[in-house]
């Protein structure tokens, strides 16, 4: 089930501050260039009115695939937020309206972006997957059917003027001089965007579109992070209707019509979801493709280039689905393998018990048993008629590890969930450290401490170890969206800390190898161990693993029992664990409850529990008359 | 208020249309699929071509158009769907969008952006409440309601339904006990689609013209009213399309004074936002509204 599909995500760096020298030869690059090819003859003025188009464009696609390449939240609709930008831009500097400065204007037009992205997002991201692509199809053409139609707003049919800016006695109204100014904006743009990807918060975005629930289970509140990767794209999508509506110097509403919004997802989709520069180039192809088109075989081909666009778009979903980029990236690796470069990774075994020595520094914390970490109380659980957990009931001391065994169904990863707020139970109490957590969402049970692992694997399998090792620290590096859109701050320190924590427990793990390989490459009981890694990262107060020795080899469960200890004797933390390895329980437990049929039916001292009649008849189904 | 509820069921019948092919192939494939708009539009290119341009009579030229847009859905799947087993239901939405944009293109390639006269099949028609309702709303309304709860039973009752059902639960499953998956697929493709040509050959008399895009404006609201109608439930389809249906026709009658241009798509907009908000609010609404007593009601 893991074939590649239209998913993944190219920027896979992480996160070291702006690249100052980089960006201002980029920027120098965009201002000086145009007005020089321009002055040459080498730039036509109607190929640079395409080209600063174009740059709009860009800033457009660039915002969508912050939201499907990065979020993995599709908009059908985003022309609705260039428009508003586009709109906005003609209002705050148009000759009748306001006559604001231009800049002024661009960045009133990132806030407007940003507000309706905000307002439609707000009731929309409640909603799972696809039912948000309906909501924006329908605000695609509320915004350009009535919205734009309104007269202040769109400026009635003969739309709405932009000026071309001006600073000071510098007029920027020739289309060379004013492709500058666009080139300039879409590299600040690619530079936010950069630094948004590669923070923080780019991280919480690709782990919600990996997974929900184990987006949670890093702490990831995962409706605000959808929001604001919204709002974030609505904002870049509002600057690029800015750039596009001031190089058209008049718009209407039919400029934003609901198929240009679709053209969109063609760019992104054949650029390569994720890769910010397929994106821009394919951006730039599809403004220039028409041109080319009339230009090589004749005005004839009119209309033609929507043809192949949208061909292009449904070959690269079915065949290619990284894009151009990831074809690109593809014959790179293909090359480099020629030339006799890396040989196939030979299989590790892990060295789990250093893992727990190694992974960050433990609170001095005396063990007082008798002291409950975790009370769970009259927890029920339906699935339609079938009660799942029934009067589920347990308590975990603090400094102790405590088995959950059960045959299959008998309940214990639905127990499990409603501990962690995966599920909502249909009553119960679940305390956590003195405080009834039963009303708090998945990630602040996780802030507070909780960490758990799945059953089937909680970790985001598109993405390499590290990223992953990265992304379960998200509570780790407590800085907020402004340093994540700017990297100011104390944003470079936390994110050392962060990567040097992810390295000491790959050295932990024996891993170091793996370091840059995608989850999916490695075999399953490698998958476990890096979730466990993920678990222990942040030495959360209470360790909650699901199955962990399934699909271990013998000896590397023998290691996770080691472990296991490490983390109650060394860490100092405390240890739920579901299990079907019996040896592995009865070496490591030191309090045991038995599951069946949802509900609770032995607990106490594991050796003797094991042996009661009520457990072995649950497991085996039949009385023992030995 | 007659004058509303009549023009809200004639619109509701082609919302439904269109909305029960949605449904039909997200029921079956667990698919969202956006290019059955287009893939009408399409269909009334054809239509007119037959008629206007080689001059056979509107139902020859209609016929045609069920078979091209039937066609199209299964060619879609064959070629495409089919390779897409594998990938998540977002990249095959996306495939959807594709093929519509593709439909589009070839639209405005061959045909231009002007609108096209296809001449109705009849003229005139009866009055109500001082709506003239031509013979082809009435035919949408019917068929609509007809085929929401004439397919239900066909799902329920047949064992081909009966596959259908269990293929969209697990198609591994299904493959596994011979049950002829591709059949299943290829068939849902092809019904939604010439539903799509279907609903776009009955609601384009009112109009008279055709112009690129013109099916997938009215395809959003029955999108819209798949969604409404819980996107796996036939009947819901068609209450979800005579909904939106009369909601819109309200709206414009009653909000027209707000000056909001192409009001419909704003209260089209609101109703799916209201539905959507009310039905991820309301078991948590019900719960809090019914107490602890009706918990053990439900167990």
């Amino acid at each position: 089930m893991t074939a590649p599909t239209a998913t993944q995500v190219g920027d896979r760096r992480p996160l070291r501050g702006l690249p100052v020298p980089g960006l201002l030869v980029a920027l120098v690059l965009a201002a000086a260039v145009p007005p020089l090819a321009g002055s040459t003859s080498l730039l036509s003025n109607a190929n640079a009115l395409l080209l600063c188009q174009g740059a709009g464009f860009a800033i457009a696609a660039l915002s969508l695939n912050l939201l499907m390449g990065y979020a993995g939240q599709v908009s059908l609709g985003q022309f609705a937020f260039v428009g508003i930008g586009a709109f906005t831009t003609g209002i705050v500097t148009g000759v009748n309206d306001l006559r604001m400065p231009w800049l002024v204007g661009v960045l009133a037009a990132a806030v407007t972006g940003a507000l309706l992205a905000f307002l439609v997002g707000l009731p929309a991201l409640r909603l799972r997957g696809l039912y948000l692509a309906v909501v924006t199809i329908s605000v695609a053409y509320v915004a350009s059917q009535s919205l734009f139609r309104v007269e202040w707003i769109g400026g009635g049919s003969a739309g709405k003027v932009i000026p071309r800016p001006y600073v000071g006695a510098r007029s920027f109204a020739d289309n060379a001089s004013y492709l500058s100014l666009a080139l300039v904006a879409l590299t600040l743009v690619w530079a936010i965007d950069r630094q948004v990807t590669r923070s923080r918060l780019g991280r919480a975005f690709q782990a919600v579109k990996a997974d929900e629930l184990v987006a949670a289970s890093f702490g990831i509140d995962v409706a605000a992070t959808k929001l604001l990767a919204f709002t974030i794209a609505g904002a870049m999508a509002g600057v690029g209707g800015a750039i596009y509506a001031t190089s058209f110097g008049t718009v209407t509403g039919d400029t934003f019509d609901y198929s240009k919004s679709l053209g969109l997802v063609v760019i992104v989709v054949v650029g390569g979801l994720g890769s910010r520069a397929g994106v821009v180039v394919a951006a730039f192809a599809t403004v220039l493709l028409p041109e080319v088109l009339i230009g090589v075989f004749g005005s004839g081909l009119r209309g033609v280039d929507l043809v192949i666009n949208a061909a292009l778009l449904m070959a690269t979903v079915a065949f290619n689905p990284q894009g151009m980029a990831g074809a690109v990236r593809h014959a790179r690796e293909k090359r480099l393998q020629r030339k006799g470069g890396e040989a196939p990774l030979p299989p590790t075994r892990p060295n789990l018990p250093t893992l727990s020595r190694l992974s960050g520094a433990p609170l001095p914390r005396t063990p007082r048993p008798g002291v409950a970490v975790l009370e769970v109380a009259g927890v029920d659980v339906r699935f339609g008629g079938l009660q799942a957990v029934d009067g589920g009931a347990l308590r975990v001391d603090r400094g102790t590890i405590v088995g959950l065994m059960g045959p299959n169904g008998a309940g214990k990863t639905t127990l499990f969930n409603a501990i962690t707020g995966a599920l909502t139970p249909d009553s119960g109490r679940i305390t956590f450290l003195g405080e009834d957590v039963s009303a708090l969402p998945a990630h602040l049970r996780a802030a507070r401490g909780m960490g758990r692992t799945f059953q089937l694997i909680g970790l985001a399998k598109h993405q390499t170890v590290y990223e992953n090792l990265l992304m379960a620290q998200h509570l780790g590096a407590s800085y907020g969206v402004l340093g994540a859109l700017t990297g100011v701050g104390p944003v470079r320190a936390f994110e050392r800390e962060l990567r040097a924590r992810a390295d000491e427990t790959l050295e932990g793990l024996g891993f170091q190898r793996y370091r840059d390989t995608q989850v999916d490459r490695l075999s399953h009981g490698q998958q476990r161990i890096v979730e466990i890694g993920c678990c222990l990262v942040t030495s959360p107060e209470l360790v909650m693993l699901d199955e962990p020795s399934a699909g271990m080899s013998p000896a590397a469960a023998e290691d996770l029992a080691a472990t296991l200890l490490d983390v109650r004797d060394r860490l100092r933390r405390t240890v739920l664990l579901i299990e079907h390895n019996i040896p592995l329980v009865l070496g490591v437990a030191d309090e045991l409850y038995v599951m069946a049929a949802g509900r609770v039916i032995a607990d106490g001292e594991p050796g003797e529990v094991v042996t009661r009649p009520e457990v072995v008849r649950a497991y085996l189904g039949t009385e023992v008359t030995a | 208020m007659a004058q509303v509820l009549v023009l809200g069921l004639i619109n509701g019948g082609i919302y439904a249309i269109f909305a029960l092919g949605v449904v039909l192939v997200y029921r079956g494939t667990g698919v969202l699929t956006f290019a059955q708009g287009e893939i009408g539009t399409f269909g009334l290119y054809v239509a007119y071509f037959v008629t206007v341009k080689i001059g056979a009579p509107w139902l020859v030229g209609a016929a045609v158009a069920l078979l091209v847009t039937l066609a199209i859905g299964a060619a879609f799947e064959f070629l495409l769907v089919r390779r897409m087993v594998r990938a998540d239901a977002v990249s095959t939405a996306v495939l959807t969008v594709g093929l519509g944009l593709f439909l589009l293109a070839i639209e405005l390639y061959s045909f231009g952006a002007s609108p096209r006269d296809l001449p109705p099949p009849v003229t005139g028609g009866i009055r109500i409440a001082d709506i003239i309702v031509t013979p082809t709303q009435i035919a949408a309304l019917v068929i609509a309601l007809a085929l929401g709860f004439g397919l239900q039973s066909v799902l329920r009752r047949t064992d081909f339904g009966l596959g259908i059902l269990a293929a969209a639960q697990d198609p591994e499953a299904v493959r596994l006990v011979g049950i002829p998956l591709s059949r299943i697929t290829v068939t849902l493709w092809s019904a939604g689609a010439a539903l799509s040509g279907l609903a776009a050959l009955l609601v384009q008399p009112t109009v008279g013209t055709i112009t690129p895009g013109y099916a997938s404006e009215l395809f959003v609201v029955g999108l819209a009213a798949a969604v409404i109608g819980g996107l796996t439930s036939l009947p819901g389809a068609v209450y979800g399309g005579v909904v939106l249906g009369i909601a819109e026709s309200a709206g414009t009658r009653y909000l027209d004074g707000l000056g909001i241009p192409n009001l419909r798509y704003v209260v089209v907009l609101v109703v799916l936002l209201a539905a959507l908000l009310g039905r991820s609010l309301w078991p948590e609404l019900r719960q809090r509204l019914a107490g602890p007593a009706a918990r053990e009601v439900t167990a």
